[in-house]
């Protein structure tokens, strides 16, 4: 009897334990409450100044390149012991171009073939060496690769709308200036933003060392400058969102305009960027040949040809072509 | 009745205490037995039931979990880790097979839409088959996270690299750099991660189910022990050679032990066999198949930066040595090492070729692209038309390695459903056999006592 009261208790003690120890909620779903959004390889947010600052830069003519001979030699007989020479020997030009800025250097997705208005410049070049404006190796080159690509000798030319500037003077040659443009504001078509002074605290793009990305970080609204490796992550980052302004050259924010009609450019041109071809610092004399190449295309017609078929997209009206200046 | 509980030390219920002071009770009542001889034999057959009874549970439990362990094997574990590998495979081939078609330019060539379609499909599928099994493996469900919540961001943005692709716009471009970087900086690396977690669980489980279960195998040496020793007493207290009973229970428990033995070395030297020639030649396999994918992948980058790629192709020529030369870091010398059966052999040295082929091919590529012939470096590349194309050769290689990793998979699945064989009628049997020595030690000891009656 003793021992039946005894397990009643027993078995009453350990039912109450167990039910204490259920509480009876439902199994949380898995929760997420945001998702990683990629961004293009390589975007940087507020990256470090450019070390290239150190040395002061002395005051020049970013303009003024080398005078050319007074006439081209003919193609296919380039003088000896010249850098033209040398390509000619070779057989085809090295040019250090764009893949990704729409109307200037671009892949055209349905061909393969590079396409643009720096594409045609380049061509017009291997033209006056060979004959043959097909002879050309081209090279994709990132904006921050440019200067490395012409000093280790990587290439020729570097035809990527390449502003001339006194900094990039020291370490390479320019040619004449073949495109003056300046830089804007490309933003949302909604958004109401005219100048960069407003964009503060703000994300802004442009590429990896080019002159814009200086301009943006230097403006004292305190932007938040996102580099990139090329112009047409700037683009997918203001679809996505992801940057709130993209400033740099009209003529890139032009080819983005023209593939996507979500964004609009707007304000005022608020630098001068002279557009010049690069040359290894060595080679004057390529200087002095491709500055003869541009002022006969610039005599023929064929820059206003070219830029008819490639920038009249904008719809904006053509500009003329820049005035050659010379140092001497 | 003595109550041990000091009075008035709270208000514990009368019956309570009772619970409490029974130990203190059986022991009295136990020892006072023990003086006697009868009492002594009562003891004796008593513990002997129990142990019996207890060996008998321990070891038939013991048996089961081995047996659950081996199917889960087979079910479960091997299953899981071969989807997750294919979840690798699928992903990356689906990053190279967009470069490929970038590159082809115009719109994408059917049969390279389809191979992109099915890829993603079967990465979708096998990720469902491996995230069914990661709860309680937090490493294993961040992956499995991370590869859920990515995967339809990559395949949208293809999709826009795509649309833009079609209108001749460079932004497209963009978007598939953007889509195969997300590849190679998340989901690539969550696969793989997820694919050695899977494997690591599965060497695990492998080891559970070849080692010897020492508590059980306890138990029974001190049951048969304790059988002996109780007739030996009985012997010299009866004079009478043999009890029946005990002897009954004694070769019951032989028995077990013989046949327990026997199963758990067959088994464990079959679940090994499954180890040494199936999963962990499909792992050194595994292992070579993601190499050349990366490879792969790099190959079709570098053409796509269309010479700002450098840093591709230097990836490239580091990984080569993992699937090329003589060195012991070439995985395929590895696989061919483990290989045993001809077949396999003959898919590895076929591997191996078509491994040397592609980087030949490779070279060719290079040259051509550094020579300037861009559009020739890219169809010598991706074209499968052609007989010597890069691509031929990768996509040879990466049949061959396919063949061969199912060859290691079925190795794996004879071996171990050999072990699991083995063990049929183990558990039950051993709980049969514990009960026939109950049974024994109770007869036997019965007999004795009745002669005190």
């Amino acid at each position: 009897m003793r021992a039946v009261r005894a397990s009643v208790v027993f078995v009453t003690l350990l039912l109450a334990v167990s039910a204490c120890a259920g509480g009876g909620r439902p199994v949380d779903l898995a929760k997420v409450t945001s998702v990683n959004r990629p961004t293009p390889v390589g975007a940087e947010e507020n990256p470090p100044a450019s070390s290239g600052a150190t040395a002061p830069t002395p005051n020049c003519d970013p303009k003024a390149s080398f005078r050319p001979e007074p006439s081209l030699p003919a193609a296919g007989q380039m003088p000896d012991r010249s850098t033209m020479k040398a390509i000619q020997d070779r057989g085809q030009l090295i040019a250090g171009v764009d893949q990704n800025t729409f109307l200037f250097g671009f892949r055209n997705p349905t061909t393969n073939a590079l396409e643009g208005f720096d594409i045609d410049i380049v061509r017009e070049i291997a033209k006056a060496i060979f004959g043959d404006p097909n002879k050309v190796q081209f090279k994709v080159v990132t904006s921050a690769g440019r200067i490395k690509a012409l000093q280790n000798g990587d290439v020729d030319v570097v035809v990527r709308t390449m502003t001339a500037t006194c900094e990039r003077w020291k370490d390479i040659n320019f040619s004449a200036i073949y495109y003056m443009a300046g830089q804007r504001l490309l933003v949302d078509r909604a958004s109401k933003v005219t100048t960069l002074d407003q964009l503060g605290g703000q994300k802004v793009c442009a590429a990896k060392g080019s002159t814009s990305i200086k301009t943006i970080a230097a403006n004292p609204a305190k932007l938040i400058p996102v580099q990139v490796d090329n112009w047409s992550d700037c683009l997918i980052m203001l679809q996505q969102g992801q940057v709130e302004a993209v400033s740099t050259d009209d003529t890139i924010l032009a080819g983005m305009v023209a593939q996507d009609p979500n964004v609009k450019m707007t304000g005022p041109r608020f630098t001068e960027e002279p557009y010049g071809i690069g040359i290894p610092k060595a080679n004057v004399d390529m200087v002095k040949f491709v500055n003869g190449v541009l002022a006969k295309v610039i005599a023929e017609d064929t820059w206003a040809r070219s830029y008819d078929k490639w920038l009249g997209q904008t719809g904006e009206p053509r500009p003329e072509p820049p005035a050659p200046v010379y140092q001497d | 009745m003595v109550t041990t509980t000091p009075v008035g030390e709270g208000p514990t219920a009368p019956g309570a205490r009772r619970v409490l002071s029974l130990p203190a009770t059986a022991v009295r009542s136990v020892r006072k037995s023990a003086a006697s001889t009868p009492g002594r034999l009562f003891l004796i057959g008593v513990s002997l039931v129990l142990l019996a009874v207890l060996t008998g549970a321990f070891g038939a439990i013991a048996m089961q979990q081995k047996q659950n362990t081996i199917d889960n094997l087979l079910s479960h574990r091997e299953p899981v880790a071969a989807a997750s590998q294919q979840i690798y495979r699928s992903l990356s081939d689906a990053d190279a097979t967009a470069a490929s078609a970038f590159l082809s330019g115009g719109t994408m060539p059917t049969e390279l839409r389809e191979r992109y379609d099915l890829d993603i499909a079967t990465a979708g599928a096998n990720l469902a088959k491996a995230s069914a099994d990661v709860s309680g493996v937090p490493d294993a469900e961040e992956q499995v996270n991370v590869l859920s919540q990515q995967l339809p961001i990559y395949t949208g943005l293809v999709e826009t690299a795509r649309a833009y692709n079609r209108q001749g716009f460079p932004a497209g471009a963009a978007y598939l750099r953007e889509a195969s970087g997300l590849m190679r900086a998340e989901l690539l690396p969550a696969a793989q991660r997820l694919y050695e977690i899977d494997f690591d669980r599965l060497s695990a489980e492998q080891d559970a189910a070849s080692s010897v279960p020492w508590f059980s195998l306890a138990l029974v040496l001190v049951l048969l022990g304790a059988l002996l020793a109780a007739q030996r007493y009985l012997t010299r207290r009866t004079n009478r050679l043999l009890n029946v009973g005990l002897v009954v229970a004694t070769g019951a428990v032989v028995v077990a032990l013989i046949w327990g033995t026997v199963a758990l070395l067959i088994e464990s030297s079959r679940v090994s066999a499954g180890h040494d020639h199936g999963s962990e030649q499909v792992e050194v396999i595994v292992q070579a198949r993601i190499v050349a994918l990366k490879m792969r992948a790099n190959e079709t980058l570098t053409l796509v930066a269309r010479g700002d790629g450098g840093d591709y192709e230097d990836e490239f020529r580091k990984l080569a040595e993992e699937i090329s030369g003589n060195g012991d870091r070439n995985l395929l010398n590895q696989a061919r090492g483990l290989a045993e059966d001809p077949e396999t052999q003959n898919l590895i040295d076929a591997a191996q070729k078509n491994a040397d082929d592609w980087l030949a091919a490779h070279k060719r590529v290079r040259e051509l692209d550094d020579g300037g012939s861009y559009q020739e470096a890219v169809s010598l590349a991706i074209s499968t038309a052609a007989k010597t194309s890069a691509a031929t050769m990768f996509s040879q290689l990466d049949d061959n390695l396919m063949k061969a990793l199912r060859n290691g998979r079925q190795h794996f699945a004879e071996e171990t459903s050999a072990a699991s064989n083995v063990m049929t009628g183990l558990a039950p049997g051993v709980a049969v056999l514990a009960l026939v020595a109950a049974a024994g030690v109770t007869m036997g000891i019965r007999d004795r006592l009745q002669e005190y009656r």
